[in-house]
């Protein structure tokens, strides 16, 4: 009983972080729709970004998360402006397969300047809390609460402010939206700008956890996409369970599987859930 | 209406394929020429990203430095030397396209200090269906083990014969219960076998977890590890994975010993992690011979005041293909291979360069090389047969050598 709530602890945390990137993704697709794989890249972004400004200029972490986020975002739209943006008439499987080359492209900017070797936050390592028979990392609860309050922001914004309203509509009814006077040039650039705002948050408290290089991104996008289709693409909402779903399954499978099978636990679950709800947990149009 | 192809020889046709017959042996002893005057081609399938990227930058330099040394010395067989490197980025499918871009479009006859066992098992089989020598660093013991036809050499010790000094280690430290944490690699069963052969009779338990290495946290493999209370662990990664656990390892205060590979625990390794974390831990490597005159001639060629065991391996894999071929009197991967073991021939002359080398067998002397990892030679299988480790351990954000 005690391995299963350190496990369920465990997955709870991981799927926190896990749901900021893949928030961004499904927000990036309920917009724009297409599958943008560059999310793994502006994570690297987002994740230097916090290094350079808690390593070298000495801030704190939380402002490090905000350069993160400033960051992330600002190479998000400047990239799809250049790459992306002139695709869009294209079907989406075609952006998709560019934005694997944006990715690309992203990743080898940062080796370029920054190289390969794997970075440290200038925050000290901590031992764990225990909590009776439960070990919980103090950075890991930290991760948790950064995570938590990036998804209330972000879901005040589109709840109770006009743009949020309008990204929505957008979301639901792109058409509709278009015939209300509503820009929809603006609303992708706004949707790019959070959904790789917030993969670059991701990117840094992953960074936080282990360390950073340019790969940081890639090594975790399978989790964030497969995050993103169990909660249903395109559901901001979804994306947050579809993180928790996949962190806890690829955790709890350890009571049953070997650990080399974690990654093959997050696909399985798609699987599962594509079969009996083919729009994902909390898909747009799920019945 | 189109007009069909005839199959009458026009007379117009007949005098042109005569006169381009009569022409055919002008052409062939330039053609000849030129192939002789083309420059024999080697490679470097190095890991300059990912897993093993803090040893494949300078793999590439002590190959290139080795080739401009022995072009400027005026070559071998007549031809100049040109030198190609790829990423192979620590993954096999990357491995596998560089490979054949080096072997298909770059025409190389060996390819050089492959570095993952993963990467080396996944590019051998091009090797030797193309006649290419592979003469790489990968220590896996599979590797040998595929049927490559002698087209393989590697200068890292197996992967078995590791697995048995960290066993040795164990045994000399008294441990009771060894826990080796490892990622799926092709040599993750033979160091698990290499140790538990020899602690298991000495009463020591073994438990091993393997772990899959691109996940982001190791928690719980690591709270799996601190319920079985072990007081040795080997955190036996490479660099990126060996960061995750070790951090996970120290949040989860553990009060044991901990030891690894020290191509995983790097300098870099003790940025990543952060020297609390890294404090402490003992890593096991293959000694390189730095007493040798080649590692002396390395150190000034690099401008470096130490060398790790992989760049002088990367020296020796290259030194070794050109005197090779040298010896052999072709440049081939199959002249390579055939000759591979004739230029450590005890009765040689002793060199520990390839222009010393050449210029001794222009002279039709037998040589010795004397490598900077160590004495090369090899076993049918293409295993290096003399190896050495030393112990090192981190200490105040350090690598020290504890025992060598």
């Amino acid at each position: 009983m005690e391995r299963i709530l350190q496990l369920f602890a465990n997955g709870v945390m991981a799927g926190a972080v896990l749901a900021l990137p893949a928030i961004g993704f499904t927000t990036i697709f309920a917009v724009l729709r297409f599958a943008n794989f560059a999310v793994a890249g502006h994570m690297a972004v987002g994740a230097f970004a916090g290094y350079v400004v808690n390593s070298w200029l000495g801030l704190p972490a939380w402002a490090a998360v905000l350069a993160a986020f400033v960051f992330a975002a600002s190479i998000g739209v400047a990239t799809d402006h250049v790459a992306l943006r002139p695709l869009r008439g294209y079907r989406a499987l075609t952006v998709a397969i560019a934005s694997i080359a944006l990715n690309l492209m992203v990743e080898n900017a940062l080796r370029f300047g920054f190289g390969n070797a794997p970075r440290n936050f200038a925050i000290p390592l901590m031992r764990d809390l225990s909590f009776g028979p439960i070990h919980i990392d103090p950075q890991q609860i930290e991760n948790t609460i950064i995570a938590v309050v990036a998804m209330i922001i972000l879901f005040l914004f589109l709840s109770l402010t006009t743009t949020g309203k309008a990204m929505r509509a957008v979301a639901d009814n792109p058409a509709l939206a278009d015939s209300k006077g509503i820009d929809p040039d603006r609303m992708a650039r706004i949707a790019v700008a959070i959904g790789m705002g917030l993969g670059g948050i991701g990117g840094m408290l992953i960074g936080l956890d282990a360390s950073i290089d340019p790969l940081i991104g890639f090594r975790s996008i399978l989790s964030v996409f497969a995050a993103a289709v169990v909660g249903g693409l395109g559901s901001v909402p979804g994306a947050v369970l579809g993180g928790l779903v996949i962190g806890l399954a690829e955790e709890l499978s350890l009571l049953a599987l070997p650990s080399t099978y974690k990654a093959a636990v997050g696909f399985l679950v798609i699987l599962i859930t594509l079969t009996l709800r083919p729009r994902g947990l909390l898909g747009p149009r799920a019945a | 209406m189109t007009k069909r192809p005839s199959l009458v020889i026009t007379r117009r046709q007949a005098i042109a394929g005569a006169s381009a017959l009569a022409a055919l042996p002008l052409v062939l002893p330039s053609v000849g020429f030129a192939q002789a005057s083309e420059p024999i081609r080697l490679a470097g399938l190095v890991s300059l990203t990912g897993g093993g990227s803090p040893f494949g930058p300078s793999d590439r330099m002590a190959h290139q430095a080795v080739i401009d040394e022995v072009n400027a010395a005026g070559g071998i067989l007549g031809r100049k030397i040109e030198y190609f490197a790829e990423d192979d980025e620590t993954n096999p499918e990357a491995g596998v396209r560089a490979a054949r871009k080096l072997i298909d479009v770059n025409k190389v006859s060996a390819i050089m200090s492959v570095f993952a066992s993963a990467v080396a098992t996944a590019v051998l089989p091009l090797c030797w269906e193309n006649k290419v020598m592979m003469l790489a660093i990968a220590a896996a013991d599979s590797i040998a083990m595929l049927p490559h036809q002698g087209y393989f050499v590697r200068t890292q010790p197996h992967t078995e014969l590791q697995g048995r000094e960290f066993a040795n280690f164990a045994i000399k430290r008294g441990a009771k219960h060894f826990f080796v944490m490892m990622p799926q690699t092709p040599f993750t069963d033979s160091v698990m076998k290499g140790i538990k052969d020899l602690c298991g009779p000495k009463g020591i338990k073994v438990s091993t977890l393997v772990y899959d290495a691109k996940k982001t946290s190791l928690r719980s493999e690591v709270e799996e590890m601190m319920r079985a209370t072990p007081d040795l662990l080997m955190i036996g990664g490479y660099q990126p994975d060996d960061i995750v656990l070790a951090k996970d390892v120290y949040r989860a205060d553990y009060k044991g010993t901990s030891i690894g590979f020290a191509y995983g625990l790097t300098p870099q390794f003790i940025d990543g992690a952060g020297k609390e974390a890294a404090e402490g831990i003992y890593s096991i490597e293959p000694v390189p011979a730095a007493g040798s005159a080649a590692y002396a001639r390395l150190k000034t060629m690099l401008k470096r005041d130490q060398l790790d065991t992989y760049v002088c391996q990367a020296y020796d894999h290259v030194n070794l293909a050109i005197l090779s071929m040298a010896k052999a009197g072709q440049a081939s991967g199959t002249a390579i291979r055939d000759t591979i073991r004739k230029i450590t021939d005890d009765s040689g002359v002793k060199v520990d360069n390839a222009p010393d080398g050449v210029k001794a067998i222009a002279d039709g002397k037998e040589i010795n090389y004397q490598g900077a990892s160590g004495p090369c030679r090899f076993d049918e299988h293409g295993n290096i047969i003399e190896v050495e480790f030393r112990l090192n351990q981190i200490r105040d954000g350090k690598i020290v050598v504890v025992k060598s």
